[in-house]
Formats: structure tokens, sequence, C-alpha cells
């Protein structure tokens, strides 16, 4: 499965450098895909650019990106000038800053990448910085241009190899205050405490990737192939439960016995 | 409980306790166009255009429709509704199926995070599940129709509250094993071990988001500068790969540099300052050169 590095370049600890290369960690490929369609003729539907003043269509190799100065007034660039542009954060990442694993927040995570080695010259000056980073249990925080925007990224060993994440820009999380300030900060119920944690216990299972299945994905490709025999289609998908009705604040103590006691019966199915 | 409009309202459900909460975006990602694309036989702007891949005729929108390619070429038509059709209806509850383990969770899957906060009623229930996972050191796994999508969510505590972030399919994320599958199987120890991770307790900071610019525009307004003036900014060179014999030698050289005297904050800051970024900064390389 040779694919395409999405990114190559450099990691630096200190004086430490090696080549990498970095894959995105998610990929739509296995997803059921749309095209769109021209309903008259059922032709694939593509887009093209044209000339916004001429209307005339304009071929790849036209296409320019353009600096604007003012109205109208654009200064063109093309892509080799881009990469000069001084800033080390395009082609290497300096790991400047590390921090406890914890410290960082998931709703600070924006974007997974995999990053390895690139070339066989690196990967013991990889190994270092990984295998120093989980001695530690750190993670490294640097920065990197993606997509013409520089990023903070955090840098987590992962198995053999680097989980590299985006990280959210500080003005893009909005403040939890506003949502969670009027949540009473009274210590809960301890005589409910127990009860919860052994249903929670009751229902604790491992972490596997088939707990995030889509059973929409398949009724897609149902109603796909039925459309294609030209058979009935599938009813729609029913929701398998009524809907929560809210317990009274009293009841919490007898729900969650009801629930401890359905836990221990048999499994249906 | 939160003052502001909720994106989604319903309830979470565990076991036979249910209670209604607000769900609210946590995190937005700000766009932001850099460049316009031009032609550059003319210097004008382009704009995008729809059109039959066979006839080249221009497709407007109200003519477009969706389809699954079955064979080569040949496609099945599906209307919105006949999508529609492929997601349950919504019961609005977020019922929670299992617990996990925080320890065990693969990050990687996380997508979007969204607040979560009681309705009025019910703050008790929703302190005890909140107060509970905290002590367990688990997070709930509940599947719900959002915003038109069957998605799975992940609720941890997060301070007073609760975040749930929606979680990427098993078939979008790929396996960090597969991945990385193909490296070989190198275990650092020793004293290169110990000069690297004398060198990461040297660095040892926190990440302040607030603190991080973005100083990709300031470095594109000095090249687009610079190409005005005629200047050209000197070619960026990489730096010089660690030779395999020399890691050692770079390692120790590494663990011997002063360390700073303020404590370091996150990446980027130490030139960030008012002056234009330096075309290039200091580097070995130069005399490696």
């Amino acid at each position: 499965m040779a694919l395409r590095p999405y990114w190559k370049g450099y990691l630096k600890l200190s004086l430490v450098t090696c080549p990498v290369q970095m894959m995105p960690a998610t990929s739509e490929n296995e997803k059921v895909r749309f095209h769109t369609l021209n309903r008259a003729t059922h032709n694939r539907v593509v887009s093209h650019y044209v000339d916004a003043v001429t209307g005339k269509e304009v071929k790849d190799e036209d296409e320019v990106k353009g600096y604007q100065r003012g109205e109208d007034d654009y200064i063109i660039l093309e892509d080799e000038e881009l990469e000069n542009v001084a800033l080390d954060s395009t082609k290497t990442i300096d790991i400047d800053v590390f921090s406890p694993r914890d410290s960082v927040e998931w709703i600070w995570l924006d974007t997974p990448y995999y990053l390895s080695p690139d070339d066989p010259v690196g990967q013991e000056a990889f190994s270092v910085i990984r295998d120093a980073m989980a001695a530690e249990d750190m993670v490294g925080i640097s920065s990197l241009v993606i997509s013409r925007r520089e990023r903070a990224v955090m840098l987590e060993p992962r198995g053999k190899g680097i989980v590299l994440w985006t990280l959210r820009y500080g003005d893009e999380v909005r403040d939890e205050e506003a949502y969670f300030s009027g949540i009473d900060d009274a210590p809960s119920d301890s005589q409910v405490m127990p009860l919860i944690q052994q249903l929670i216990k009751k229902q604790t299972r491992h972490w596997d990737p088939k707990l995030v299945a889509d059973p929409v994905q398949d009724k897609l490709l149902e109603i796909i192939e039925a459309k294609r025999k030209k058979t009935k289609r599938p009813t729609k998908a029913k929701s398998s439960e009524p809907k929560a009705t809210p317990n009274n604040v009293i009841n919490i103590m007898d729900a969650l016995r009801k629930s401890v006691e359905a836990e221990d019966r048999p499994r249906k199915r | 409980m939160a003052t502001a409009r909720a994106n989604w309202k319903g309830f979470i459900k565990f076991g036979e306790v249910a209670f209604a909460v607000g769900l609210y975006t946590a995190a937005s990602s700000s766009e932001r166009i850099a460049f316009n694309t031009l032609n550059r036989a003319t210097g004008n702007r382009v704009r995008r255009e729809f059109v039959d891949s066979e006839t080249g005729d221009r497709v407007e929108r109200d003519e477009q429709v969706k389809g699954y390619e079955v064979e080569n070429g040949d496609y099945v038509v599906l209307e919105p509704e006949e999508i529609a059709a492929a997601i349950p209806d919504s019961d609005k509850t977020l019922r929670i199926e299992a617990f996990i383990p925080c320890n065990e969770i693969d990050d990687v899957y996380l997508d979007k995070p969204y607040y979560l906060a009681p309705d009025k009623m019910g703050t008790d229930a929703f302190r005890l599940l909140r107060d509970g996972m905290r002590q367990a050191k688990v997070a709930a796994l509940a599947q719900t129709v959002l915003f038109r999508r069957l998605r799975t969510v992940l609720i941890r505590p997060h301070g007073n509250g609760l975040i749930g972030t929606t979680l990427n399919f098993d078939y979008e994320v790929r396996s960090s094993q597969e991945a990385f599958d193909d490296l070989p199987d190198l275990k650092i120890e020793g004293e290169m071990l110990d000069l690297a991770k004398h060198i990461i307790t040297t660095k040892k900071g926190s990440f302040d988001a607030k603190a991080f610019d973005d100083r990709y525009d300031a470095a594109v307004a000095e090249l687009v500068k610079a190409k005005i003036e005629g200047r050209s900014l000197p070619k960026r060179k990489a730096p010089p790969p660690s030779k395999q014999s020399d890691l050692l030698q770079a390692l120790r050289q590494s663990a011997g540099m002063k360390s700073p005297a303020k404590p370091k904050r996150a990446s980027a800051k130490a030139d960030a300052g008012d002056g234009p970024p330096k075309a290039k900064r200091p580097s070995r390389s130069k005399r490696a050169a």
C-alpha cells in the first residue's frame, strides 16, 4: 500500500535532525461515496475554472496564486517563490517545548497525522526522539506550516511511530465557563455513588474500533443494491427504542437499582 | 443552565436513568484564504463552474443529482430523500451503550468536541454520571442522530460539565499499527536515551494556545515586499540530517547546551516580535555548507 506522503520535511530536536514524512491518519476512501451527476444526461459533473471577466475556461497550468494588494490589484506568486517564505516551520518540525502528555486537553486536538522516518539514515535519530518522549511520558510541542497556515502541533509517540496533531488556535475553542458555570458544584449524592460505580463497572468494555461501526453505511449499500435490482426499497430504519423520558430526581436511586438488575440478567440476542 | 442557545437538545440515558441536556459547539475551525486564484494570462480572478464531463455544458445546482458508481461509468441515482431513508429516526437520545477506560481510547478517532450541559431539571443525574465517570476513569459511548447524521459520541467529564466528542467511524481511520508496520523495531537505550531524556527535561514547558501566532501571513507579506522591490529572498536550505555515526555526538552537544533561564512557553514565540521575520535564522547549516 504505497500511499504518497502528505508532507515531507525534517524532525529536529536541538542538534539532532532526521528526514520525516507525514500521512493523514483519517481517510474518506472507504466511505460510500457519491458523485455529482447531471440529472438530464447522468454524466459526471466536473468543476473547472473560468476567467471571472472573460468567462473563458482557465487551464490548470494557467492557474496561479495571487496575493491581494488592493482592490483588483494582485501580486502573482509562483509556487517556487512561496517555497522561499522565511519560516523554518515550512520544512522543519523543531521541537522546542515538551509537556506532560495529559497537559494538552482533547479539546485542542484538531487533525491527526502519522509521522515516520523518510529515509533509513534517520531511523535512529527518529527513534531517539520517540523513545525519549515515551520514557518521560511527554509530548512535544512545535509549529508547522500546513495548507499555508502555521499551526501549533503536538507530537505523541505511538508504537514505532509518532502521531502528530494540529492544535486549534486559541480563539477557536469557546470558553467553557459560559456553558458550565451554572452547574451546581455541590458533591453528588454519596449514597447513590456506589450504585453508579456498579453500573459503570458492569457496562465497561475494552476499546475496540468495532464500537464505532456505521450502520448507515450498510443501509445505504442495501438501498443502492435494491434500486439497482429495481426491487422494492428496504423500509426506513426505525429507532429501536422509544424516546427516553427524563426521570424525576427522586427516583434516580430506583432507576439505578433497576439498571443494575437489568445488567445482571442475561443479555437478549 | 447555559445562556447560549443549544445546537441540539435531547437526553442522555444510562441504564434506566435519563436526563435532558443541551449540546453546544465547543470549537470552530476558522477558515482563512491567504491567496486568490488568478488566470496567469489575464491576471483576472477565476471562478468555479460546474459542467457536464461529456457535453461540456454548464450544469446548474438544481440539475445536479447524487449518483453511486456501480460499474465503470454506470451510476445508481439517489435522491436526497432516499439517502435520508438510511438514517434512523432521531429519538433525541444519547443512550450510553458502554463505558471505556480513558487510557484505552485511541484518540485518533476524535472528531469534533461539543459541550454538554444539563437542562434545568436534570442537574442531579448529570452530576452523578459526571462524578461517577470521573471516579471510575472512564468515558461513555453513545450513538444518536446529530445534525441529520448518525454519530457515535464519546462523553467525558470536563470541569463542571461534560464534553461529547463525535468519533470518526472505523473505516475512516487508518490503523496506526499498519501505518508504522514497515518501521524497524529500534529500541534506544543507554547513553543515547539518557541524553535525549535530559534534553527533553531542559525544554519542559506548556502549550499556550493564546500565545501562539500564525506567522505565515507576515512571512508572505515580506516575500511580496521583496518581490515588489526586486529583491530576492535567499533560498531556504534544509538542515543536514544527523548521520548515524554523528548521532551520539549531536546528542552530547545538545545536552551540554545551556538551558534558557526563563520557563519556555509554547513554540515559535522566540522570534514573533514586531520586526520582520528573519530571512534565515542562525543555523549550523551555514558552517556545514
